[in-house]
Order: C-alpha cells, then sequence, then structure tokens
C-alpha cells in the first residue's frame, strides 16, 4: 500500500522560525521562574508502565495515551501526564530527602485520544512543579505567585486569568444529597457544563425544597471575587463544603494583600478533575486561546498510590497553547525573546576554508553570530 | 470596540435569536440583516454576530472564535464540543425522538435495528444504553424516506409539528429527549470577558423567564 510520506499524523505538528524561537524562549523564561524559586529539574522516563498513571491520574485519563507492551506482556504508554511520574518518584526514590521537596519539569507529554476540538494536540509539551510535603495555605499560595510571576513576565497585561476553586465544596454537597458514583459524575458533568436549567431538573430527585434546588443550580453561577464566597455561604450549610469556602477566604484575604485580586477569580463551577484533586484547584486562562493554557491543584492522595502519603500541590503550563495564544497577540513587543545579534557578513565561502572559518570561530569568540554562504 | 462575537445558527432559530437577542439589547438595522455579510456589527458595536450553519456553531466557540452561540439542544446533544451552556433559552421547542411505521416496529429482529438518523451520537447512545445492537445509517436529509423505501427500521430525528411524519406514514414510538435553545460560551471568553458574558446571560435570562411566564 502506498502512504505519501508527506503525510503527518493528526495532532503532531513542526515547529519553526519565530514560533519556535518564542517557545524556546517562553520555556526559557518560564524555567526560570520555577528555579529562582529553589525548583529542581527533574527529567522522567518517557515510557513507564500503564499501571502508573492509571493509579496517578485515574483510569480515563490514562487510557487516553499511546499503548503497546513490553517484552514481558505488561502495559506501557507514552507519558500522557508527568506528575504521576514525578509522584512516584517523591514516594521512592527521593522518600529519604528533606521536605519539602520541590520539582520543576519541561516535557514532552502524548495522548492518543485528543482532550477536546480546541485542545487537540496529541503531543504537547508540559511546563510544571511540585511542591511535595507542605499542606497549609503557604503551599498553595507559592503556586499563586510562582503561575502569576510567569504569566506578568510574559507582559500579557491584564489578559490572562487565574481561577480557583476547592473539589470539597463539591464533595461536601454530593455527601450531603447522598449521591452514588454514577449520580455524582452527571451532576459534576452540568454543574461543569454551568448547565443551570438540566441541574435543576436533575436535582429534583435530591433536594428537598424548591429553594434548595434552585439555591444549588445556582452554584453554575458563582465566578468572580470575594463577594462569591458569601453568596455561596447562603446557599451551602454543610459542614465540609463550609469549610472548604473558609479556606477559600483565608487564600482569597492572602490574595487581596499579595495584591492579585485583579488577576484572580473564585469559581465555583469549576469541578473537573475531581478525582485528581483534593483541595484547592485552578486554571490558567490567556486572551488569544479558546481553552485553558494551564492547571493545578492539591493532590493529597496522589503519592499514597506509591506507598507514602504526603500533602502535594502542583500545577502544569501547556507551551503549545501558550505560545499559540502569544503568536495571535501579534504585537512582536510582548513576546520574550532570546537575546540573539544580527549575523555579521562572512568573507566569500569561495575564500581558503581554513581562513573562512578562522574569520568563523574568532567571531563566534567574540560572541557574534556566525552564517556561512552556501559551500563550494 | 466589539466586546463579544456571538455565533447564530441559521435556519429554523434564527429570526427568534434574532428577536429575543434585540429585546435583550443586541439589535441590528435591518440594512445589515437585509445584506448578506455572514458576520455583522449590532448598533452598539459591542457585539458583533456571526451566522454559520447550526452544526458549526459549537465548533466556532469551542475555539473561541466566537465567544457565545445560540444553538439547539439537540446540535449540542450530537457534538461533543466542550462548551458551557449556561442558560436554556427556552424557544424553538423540539423533541428528538424514534419514528417509524408503528406497525412495524419494533421490529422482529434477529439482528440488528437498523435507524437511519442525522444523528449518529445520539442514536448510539439512546440504544446503547439499554444494549440494543443497532446499524447506524448516517443520512444528511429526507430522513423519514428511509423506513418507507426499506432503508432502515426506524429514525431518529428532530420532530417539531410532526406533519412530515405524517404525510410519510410515520409516528412517533417514543421520544429520546426534549430540545431547545441553548446560549452556549466559550470556557476561556467566560473568564476572560466575564462582565461582558455576564451581562449578555442576565438580559437573557431576564426576557427567557418573561417568555417562560407569558
Amino acid at each position: 500500500m502506498f502512504e505519501p510520506l508527506s503525510h503527518i499524523p493528526d495532532g503532531m505538528r513542526y515547529y519553526s522560525g519565530s514560533e519556535a524561537r518564542l517557545r524556546r524562549g517562553c520555556e526559557d523564561a518560564v524555567m526560570a521562574v520555577f528555579d529562582g524559586w529553589s525548583y529542581e529539574e527533574i527529567e522522567t522516563p518517557c515510557v513507564d508502565y500503564l499501571a502508573l498513571f492509571e493509579r496517578g491520574m485515574g483510569y480515563a485519563q490514562a487510557h487516553r495515551a499511546f499503548r503497546f507492551t513490553d517484552t514481558d506482556g505488561r502495559m506501557l504508554a507514552l507519558r500522557p501526564d508527568v506528575t504521576s511520574s514525578v509522584a512516584r518518584a517523591a514516594a521512592t526514590l527521593f522518600a529519604d530527602r528533606a521536605r519539602p521537596l520541590r520539582f520543576c519539569y519541561a516535557s514532552q507529554v502524548f495522548r492518543q485520544q485528543q482532550l477536546s476540538h480546541a485542545l487537540w494536540r496529541r503531543e504537547s509539551r508540559q511546563l510544571g512543579c511540585e511542591l511535595f510535603g507542605v499542606a497549609g495555605v503557604n503551599a498553595e499560595i507559592e503556586m499563586l505567585c510562582i503561575a502569576t510571576e510567569i504569566l506578568n513576565g510574559l507582559n500579557l497585561g491584564q489578559d490572562f486569568r487565574l481561577t480557583i476553586n476547592s473539589v470539597e465544596i463539591f464533595n461536601g454537597i454530593c455527601a450531603h444529597l447522598a449521591l452514588d458514583e454514577p449520580r455524582r459524575e452527571r451532576m459534576r458533568q452540568l454543574l461543569d457544563k454551568r448547565d443551570a436549567a438540566e441541574l435543576q431538573k436533575f436535582l429534583a430527585g435530591y433536594a428537598t425544597t424548591e429553594t434548595e434546588r434552585a439555591s444549588f443550580a445556582r452554584l453554575t453561577q458563582l465566578s468572580g471575587k470575594g463577594e462569591i464566597l458569601e453568596a455561596a455561604r447562603r446557599i451551602i450549610t454543610n459542614p465540609r463544603s463550609v469549610a472548604a469556602l473558609d479556606h477559600l477566604g483565608v487564600l482569597w484575604r492572602i490574595i487581596e494583600t499579595l495584591d492579585l485580586a485583579d488577576c484572580c477569580d473564585i469559581d465555583l463551577g469549576d469541578v473537573s478533575g475531581l478525582d485528581y484533586y483534593t483541595g484547592l484547584t485552578c486554571k490558567i486562562y490567556v486572551r488569544g486561546a479558546g481553552a485553558q493554557v494551564g492547571s493545578g491543584g492539591r493532590y493529597d492522595h496522589l503519592t499514597a498510590n506509591f506507598g507514602s502519603p504526603e500533602p502535594a500541590v502542583g500545577f502544569v503550563l501547556d507551551l503549545d497553547s501558550l505560545t499559540d495564544a502569544l503568536m495571535r497577540r501579534e504585537t512582536a513587543a510582548t513576546r520574550p525573546r532570546a537575546a540573539r545579534g544580527e549575523a555579521t557578513p562572512l568573507p566569500r565561502p569561495d575564500t581558503d576554508p581554513a581562513a573562512l572559518f578562522t574569520d568563523a570561530r574568532r567571531r563566534r569568540a567574540r560572541g557574534e553570530r556566525a552564517s556561512i554562504d552556501g559551500a563550494r | 470596540m466589539t466586546e463579544l462575537t456571538i455565533a447564530l445558527a441559521k435556519g429554523r432559530m434564527l429570526d427568534e435569536a434574532l428577536s429575543r437577542l434585540a429585546r435583550a439589547g443586541v439589535r441590528v438595522s435591518h440594512s445589515a440583516l437585509g445584506s448578506r455579510r455572514l458576520a455583522i456589527e449590532d448598533e452598539s458595536g459591542a457585539h458583533r454576530l456571526i451566522f454559520v450553519k447550526p452544526s458549526d456553531v459549537p465548533v466556532y466557540v469551542e475555539h473561541g472564535i466566537a465567544d457565545c452561540g445560540v444553538v439547539g439542544r439537540d446540535v449540542l446533544l450530537e457534538s461533543d464540543a466542550d462548551l458551557l451552556q449556561p442558560l436554556d433559552l427556552r424557544m424553538g421547542h423540539c423533541r428528538i425522538a424514534v419514528a417509524a411505521c408503528a406497525d412495524e416496529y419494533p421490529a422482529a429482529a434477529t439482528g440488528a435495528l437498523r435507524v437511519a438518523t442525522k444523528y449518529p451520537r445520539i442514536a448510539a447512545a439512546h440504544f446503547g444504553a439499554r444494549g440494543v445492537p443497532v446499524e447506524i445509517i448516517r443520512l444528511s436529509g429526507s430522513v423519514e424516506l428511509a423506513p418507507v423505501l426499506g432503508l432502515a427500521d426506524c429514525i431518529v430525528d428532530l420532530v417539531e409539528t410532526g406533519r412530515t411524519l405524517v404525510e410519510n406514514g410515520l409516528e412517533v414510538v417514543e421520544v429520546i429527549t426534549e430540545s431547545t435553545a441553548r446560549l452556549v460560551v466559550n470556557r476561556a471568553s467566560y473568564q476572560l470577558k466575564a462582565a461582558a458574558v455576564s451581562r449578555l446571560i442576565g438580559s437573557l435570562r431576564d426576557e427567557a423567564e418573561r417568555e417562560g411566564a407569558a
């Protein structure tokens, strides 16, 4: 069968020219911020056991991965995320290291099944950081500080937004309504889509009064600044959710003091990734990108899967979505750029090679760019 | 400056959507509407309306090219677009139903039920949930012909008045779900243009509630 070699698999692409430079510049800027907050770079294996990702990301997400079998018959996967592997390392290889333990990475991740139409890539580059061993608000604030420092450094002005929520608010409501797993998932989907109309219909079987139904459906609309928490308190009374609201309240006051309130929003309707996160969740949006460019949160249960429970927070930025948005913003001034001088013309290539390259190496030694015309 | 781009589905619901938007404060001039332009600004200049095929509304909104859209729930169920659906506009009422020649349904099927439809996802999900094996035959129009001519045992289609079904000797044997027009919003726009989006949702909600009460 004839297959043209020009064809590229769906969801894969090349980067070159200004786009490749932008990616490199962006990645360097992000990694420099991680380094500035004392995060140590880690490289995880590109191929690992599927079981690792099943435990790390949950079955459904892990099974989006490219999968194949090892020589002994065990299932392998091309890594669909990095966090699972970093968490395993923290719990095993680095078990004896002093806490807090901070890791960062810039790694390709792969998925056979696309996440959505807008997130169409099957290969993308994740820039992420993970902090192990800190349970309180400090770890969460550290994460928000790092994320805002990165985004401010990209000169996005007001054109980015961090949204925060706590999965415990939703978990508390589900426990209060005594929802079983399939119904909890149904309610999560409706809330995630902010579908107040369908949510109210769904709640008919669980919430006893019309008022209660209407007020839970109001959850879909609770997105904004600190006042959202007050509105939520009037709707939600179960102790588990209230504790989570209190926690968000503490965080929000610190966010205001740090002058981050303009670029942060509380979004009680963000309920994606429930099986993964155990407390705070965060999403990052940038104008010019149709979907989120980053996400993160607290995942205190993850390392327990690898034998050593400990608190952890982290977030990732999707370099591809981020640079897409930056490319669309077009104003070259906003793009981070690796310092790079103009190439000064070298002698014609028909001169003696030894002389040509002596000259070229001298220029390189002075830090100039060398660009040699076509070979003779 | 244009704050929001709104994608509208051309076809059966367009006029109703435009008059609903007008009452919610997004007015377009007659001359702009009369033209054949596919993207027009409203009188305030704050909104841009684009007109696309119904099934393309979720595509434009999911990619963030349009911030919002107005489209039937039927289209949303069929597309697997990842969108926010904050508002039921309570207009463009219809049902998604299984229709067949009543005396031949359910077919004495030993094999798979043959279902002709423009909605392969909805049809597959509906029969799949009950464990009925089906052969989905994807058509793009005149679906009612399929059972009459023997291409399929039944159809899954949108039913507004049911007249087309009756005139072709079919009837609704099962309603899968109801459909009305929904306001859909891009996930990033919902956060980054929160003020403009919530203003639009608010005024459309007021209109939808007035409509619902009337």
